[in-house]
């Protein structure tokens, strides 16, 4: 059994890691209660369980607990602020780019990454990115066109 | 005009979703619950000769082993063939052997590994034509015997068919002789998975009174709610289930799947929440797939074009157990026509219990299978007598005053797929090809497609609806919300009805069976055409009860009151009262109240349904058709055999879009579904029978890269009387079509006629290859 630390949507949690490989999104969700965070596959092949940390964009369902001591996660229920939607969001409304919902956590958490990073990312960008993720309803063609519609909004921001 | 439907709102659980506040099941924790793990057998068929639990039981955290070894309980819906958990032999590799309840998931698959289990091995059959031949190994030698509803289930007694569909139009024969030209093939479309991104959970508690209740990734809650009230003999009014918002279904989570083995285990620890979820693994090897079929088509025609005659056989591997597949196999037989008309049918389909897992409606339910057949059939047809496709297809199409292959006969309204095609042909035909280069091969194909819904002939859907004193309203219905977008059309088909904006609806999100009205399930693509319809019944009698309250305010006849969605008017004096101050009745100053609260409930059933003739398979079994077209241009890569679909068309007559946004995105995502069944996806199989492709990225579905470059989707409107403003089922169609038309393109492109799917680059060149 062992402590950890980390700071998760800017709070400062403490996970407790019990026997067995406990890995991050089983802290988030069953210990934190960001269910947001979804497990598709348990094997970092979907997506779904895609969280940033430390400004990285990591399979949550891959990292073990004990590898986010001290660090800073962001999750999807962190990236709306007091009741506005971030951009990202607002984009996958606008597009039809939500079905199920299912895979729609992770993918918003990637392109946060890749556009914090990269505000200028090119479409293959984009594309290789979207291409780390799985979603069975959507075709993927809205979910580009969120991205590009996301990009754009974001840079009006800036 | 419509102020509400046929536009492009926003979706109402699109906020829950992207904020990852929307609630699946495996998100809900719930007081005194329990983790479950499950052993699974690992072969795919053998006795069980002893299983071993003592230690497992000692361990930290472990509250209860369970094996299906006491168990008599068979569940099912028409055929009962099946046990919660495995009971003396197992029937394929993925199924429960036993299942442990733990304090932690961890300690739960900790104590799995400690369970000891003894086999003897039997011969397994796989493949579905073997495994219905005589001297196959038999997998359940209770076949024929088992509790069926025997006017739709056939089971033949002594082999492992456990359902035989006959179609009987005509005279096949004579048809034959009459026939100028015939062409016929073998076809395979393989056993794949869903893939819905969300796995399978479910969590259970017994109460103490002996009521249960379910919370569960499902499409069918109440079906689930009966099947457990017959397994537990439990009345039905003392199960609850819940379903929260589905992570996709795609049929894979209709009727029910793992909800009978979660329920037999909580049954072990009543008081006690028994919490499942399902690994991705689990997902492929431990709940349901989809297709599965072996067939052969024979098609005749006469030299003008006129198709005279059909035969076909098709043999679903539908796996251990056949209750969710039966249904899709007469289906099949029914539709694999396509959408023309054959004067001269003779169909078998024989549902086939094979050792691998069940197969479950899997979207599309049937049609994909015949309409591969039939539609490459029609291409190869069409070049041998050298007259174009499209004048072929239009020549045999089933429109106006046609007859399908039930019996029963087309009319207009049922919609124009000469239009589809036309559509779909001007956007891919009428340039030219790109010449064959350096890098690629170039093609076109074409195919079309007719789904009729297979529902229980009683199937209807039900809605209430309440209005608060704001005059803002409820609308509860039983149609779960899995993507498909249906509380979003739900709320459009409502504002229309009550004329009211959509803010003012309020679509009710989680289904509990205590609480929300009776539907029979959502599948089918039924929900906006059946429940759009029950909506606009329960509206039509608010509308009914406000004006009655009104017209006693006014002291006048009920005809005399008008409703414009804001207040009840009195049409000759102009006085009105807003319909908020109706809605529990109306009170005076003094609290004087009269009329009656504004609460109803409205029903829609598709009419007059029975099953098919068990002789003929014929008669008035399909209560609706959805016809359309696809078109495609591909490339293939030379260097690597590497398809790409350059543009990709699709035309549907559906009636009318409730929604043309989310109508498209079901056009759009089934059509690249279908491009993952076409030139992707298989379950393969090990030599010891376990699947060998249980995970990403060994089972590969399409990626964001294996899109068509372009997709352009046409959605006609024919005026009908079947759904609310004329919407009809539109939702699984898109998948239908996809494989022929890619095959047909491939051959367009490399003259290979191909009848299998997946087609992989490596047949691809290897076909190329041969030809050289």
């Amino acid at each position: 059994m062992k402590l950890i630390n980390m700071t998760v949507n800017g709070d400062k949690m403490v996970a407790y890691i019990p026997d067995g490989r406990v890995m991050l999104v089983d802290v988030l969700r069953d210990q934190f209660g960001l269910t947001g965070t979804k497990v598709g596959c348990g094997v970092g092949q979907c997506g779904a369980c895609t969280v940033i940390m430390n400004g990285e964009p990591v399979t949550s369902c891959t990292v073990l607990a004990e590898k986010a001591e001290s660090s800073e996660i962001l999750t999807i229920e962190g990236l709306a602020k007091e009741g506005q939607l971030h951009p990202i969001q607002e984009a996958f409304i606008k597009a039809g780019a939500v079905q199920c919902g299912f895979c729609t956590p992770g993918l918003i958490m990637r392109l946060y990454a890749l556009f914090s990073k990269n505000p200028d990312a090119d479409e293959t960008s984009i594309k290789d990115a979207l291409g780390k993720h799985i979603c069975r309803c959507t075709g993927y063609e809205s979910i580009l066109e969120a991205a590009l519609l996301a990009q754009k909004e974001l840079k009006t921001l800036v | 005009m419509h102020n509400y439907v046929g536009k492009e709102f926003d979706r109402v659980d699109a906020v829950d979703k992207v904020t990852g506040i929307a609630v699946f099941t495996a998100d809900i924790a719930l007081p005194r619950m329990l983790h479950m793990k499950v052993l699974r057998s690992g072969r795919p068929h053998a006795l069980i000769t002893s299983i071993d639990t003592s230690t497992a039981e000692s361990m930290d955290g472990v509250k209860k082993v369970v094996t299906g070894t006491n168990c008599d309980i068979l569940f099912g819906t028409c055929l009962w063939d099946q046990p919660p958990l495995a009971n003396g032999k197992v029937r394929h590799a993925g199924e429960p052997v036993a299942a442990v309840i733990a304090e932690t998931p961890w300690q739960a698959a900790e104590a799995l590994k400690k369970i000891k289990v003894t086999y003897e091995d039997l011969p397994y059959v796989l493949d579905p034509i073997e495994a219905a031949k005589q001297d196959a190994p038999l997998i359940h030698e209770k076949n024929g015997e088992y509790r069926h509803i025997s006017y739709v289930v056939h089971p033949i007694k002594g082999s492992n068919i456990f359902h035989h569909y006959k179609l009987r139009k005509g005279d096949v024969k004579k048809g034959f002789v009459d026939a100028d030209v015939i062409v016929e093939d073998n076809f395979e479309f393989p056993l794949s998975s869903h893939t819905a991104l969300e796995p399978h959970a479910a969590i259970c508690r017994f109460h103490h009174d002996g009521s249960i209740e379910m919370w569960a990734s499902n499409q069918a809650p109440f079906v689930l709610r009966d099947v457990l009230s017959d397994m537990f003999k439990v009345p039905a009014s003392k199960v609850r289930v819940h379903i929260p918002y589905l992570g996709g279904g795609f049929g894979g989570k209709s009727d029910v799947s793992i909800e009978p083995l979660v329920a037999y285990a909580a049954s072990f620890v009543p008081g006690y929440a028994v919490k499942l979820v399902l690994t991705r693994q689990e997902v492929i090897t431990g709940s349901l797939l989809g297709r599965g079929m072996k067939g052969h088509m024979r098609l005749g025609a006469k030299s003008d074009g006129t198709l005279v005659a059909l035969e076909a056989s098709m043999y679903f591997a539908d796996g251990a157990y056949g209750d969710t597949s039966w249904a899709i196999d007469t289906v099949a037989g029914h539709n694999c026509t396509g959408p023309f008309e054959i004067p001269n049918c003779h169909v078998d389909v024989y549902g086939v219990y094979t050792n691998s897992p069940s197969v479950g409606a899997y979207r599309g339910y049937g049609h994909p299978e015949g309409h591969l057949m039939v539609n490459r059939l029609m291409d190869r047809l069409a070049r041998k007598l050298n007259i174009p496709l499209p004048e072929i297809m239009k020549k045999n199409f089933l429109k106006e005053g046609k007859v399908n292959a039930l019996g029963q006969k087309i009319t207009k309204h049922h919609g124009d797929i000469c239009k589809c095609l036309d559509a779909v042909y001007g956007s891919i035909f009428t340039e030219n090809v790109p010449k064959e280069d350096d890098d690629y091969f170039y093609g076109r194909g074409l195919a079309a497609m007719m789904k009729s819904p297979k529902m229980s002939t009683n199937a209807a859907s039900t809605c209430y609806l309440q209005m608060n004193v704001d005059g803002s309203i409820f609308i509860n219905l039983s149609g779960i919300e899995m993507g498909q977008g249906v509380h979003t059309v739900f709320s459009q088909i409502a504002a229309e009805a009550m004329n009211m904006p959509v803010c003012k609806i309020n679509v009710y999100k989680d289904v509990d069976t205590q609480f929300s009205p009776w539907e029979w399930q959502t599948v089918a693509s039924m929900q906006t055409y059946r429940g759009g319809r029950a909506i606009q019944d329960a509206c039509r009698k608010a509308v009914e009860l406000l004006k009655y309250n009104a017209s006693l305010v006014f002291h006048s006849d009920v005809s005399h009151v008008d409703y414009d969605g804001q207040y009840c008017i009195h049409k000759l004096t102009g006085e009105r009262i807003p319909i908020g101050s109706l809605a529990r009745g109306y009170s005076y100053e003094n609290g004087l109240t009269v009329g009656i609260p504004v609460q109803t409930t409205g029903y829609y059933r598709v009419a007059d349904l029975t099953e098919p003739d068990p002789e003929t398979g014929m008669g008035n079994a399909a209560g609706s058709w959805t016809f359309g077209c696809q078109a495609a241009l591909i490339r293939i890569a030379k260097a690597t055999g590497k398809i790409d679909i350059l543009h990709f068309a699709s035309a549907f007559d559906i009636g009318k879009a409730i929604n043309p946004k989310t109508a498209r995105g079901q056009v759009v995502g089934g059509v690249v579904q279908g491009l993952g069944a076409t030139l992707m996806e298989k379950i393969s199989f090990k030599e010891d029978g376990n699947i060998k492709n249980v995970n990403f990225p060994a089972y590969v579905v399409p990626r964001i890269k294996d899109i068509p470059h372009k997709q352009t989707v046409f959605l006609f409107e024919t005026p009908n009387n079947e759904g609310p403003w004329s919407a009809k089922p539109m939702a699984e169609h898109p998948i239908v079509a996809v494989a022929p038309c890619i095959l047909n393109a491939i051959y367009d492109a490399i003259g290979v006629e191909f009848a299998k799917l997946p087609v992989l680059p490596s047949d691809i060149l290897g076909s190329i290859d041969r030809k050289e």
